[in-house]
């Protein structure tokens, strides 16, 4: 057994007793299991909204769902394929919801030291937003998930509903879209900026 | 190794998820061609740039916290209710 996999297995048995003991009664399974995975899934919804507001409330939402379906379940529940799935389908139905539009800049890293600094560094933040912006749906998120949220590829492709290998294979074609589209900006950019000094 | 092989297997090396043996044949391929090289360094800068420009995101301890006491309120059908903090009656001792 390679060593994920039997990280995998060793995570399963643990989830598969707190599961028990939820259907015993016991409240003490349910905030385990509540901080195992609500980084996870806010993570998740909150790439996948673009609003924490929103992703704040699939998590609850998503633990509820999964926790009441697993309530009623005989057997050894899939708990955390059910919560995945679930959190898939309400960021899909939030999505489907009229929204306003979410604010570009929050979240950019303003702790610099002089101006000069701060202008080049928000401006490769910007770049970088918009270039992960064009990314098409599927890259986009494997790409949120895999490097900026430091998730392994297996842990997003159970996210994703994917196999490893093709989690791995997206995650390449994303990366090299992404590079694609930071060179075309980058681009745009310096030839603006020439263009304002000439003028 | 090809540079076709190469460029199948760099997502792999890139994050670390290649065996020993195959990790240093392309190694050893990198320093000979340059082509791969720039693939191999582009791509780790790619990586390098987005966690740079977008943060990790974070539940907030309140948030947790809230969301925790919520779910059990949501879930005390299903749940054993806990004990009754003992009376501190029953543990007088009579007077005598």
């Amino acid at each position: 057994m390679t060593h994920a996999a039997y990280q995998s297995h060793t995570e399963s048995a643990f989830e598969a007793r707190l599961i028990r003991r939820f259907q015993e009664g016991d409240p003490d399974a349910v905030t385990v299991l509540f901080d195992l995975h609500a980084e996870r899934v806010f993570a998740y919804a909150l790439h996948i909204t673009g609003s924490r507001e929103d992703a704040e409330e699939i998590v609850l939402e998503a633990f509820a769902k999964a926790f009441e379906k697993a309530a009623g379940f005989r057997g050894d529940s899939p708990f955390r394929g059910w919560l995945f799935g679930i959190t898939r389908n309400l960021c899909l139905d939030r999505l489907r919801q009229p929204r306003l539009p979410a604010l570009e800049m929050e979240g950019l890293d303003w702790q610099l030291s002089d101006n000069g600094t701060m202008a080049a560094q928000i401006e490769t933040q910007t770049v970088v937003r918009q270039a992960v912006a064009l990314l098409p749906d599927d890259q986009r998120l494997v790409v949120l998930l895999c490097d900026v949220e430091q998730w392994d590829a297996r842990e997003a492709a159970e996210m994703l509903d994917k196999s490893l290998m093709a989690t791995k294979s997206l995650l390449y074609r994303a990366r090299r879209t992404l590079r694609t589209h930071l060179a075309a900006l980058w681009n745009d950019s310096e030839e603006e900026g020439e263009t304002d000094h000439a003028l | 190794m090809r540079c076709d092989e190469i460029h199948e297997l760099i997502g792999l090396f890139v994050d670390g998820g290649l065996p020993e043996e195959t990790m240093h044949r392309l190694e050893r391929h990198l320093l000979r061609c340059p082509a791969c090289s720039y693939e191999v360094r582009t791509m780790e800068q790619t990586r390098a740039l987005v966690q740079k420009a977008i943060p990790v995101s974070q539940l907030s301890p309140a948030y947790r916290e809230k969301a925790a006491a919520r779910l059990l309120d949501r879930l005390a059908p299903h749940l054993r209710r806990e004990p009754e903090p003992a009376s501190a009656r029953q543990w007088l001792l009579p007077l005598e």
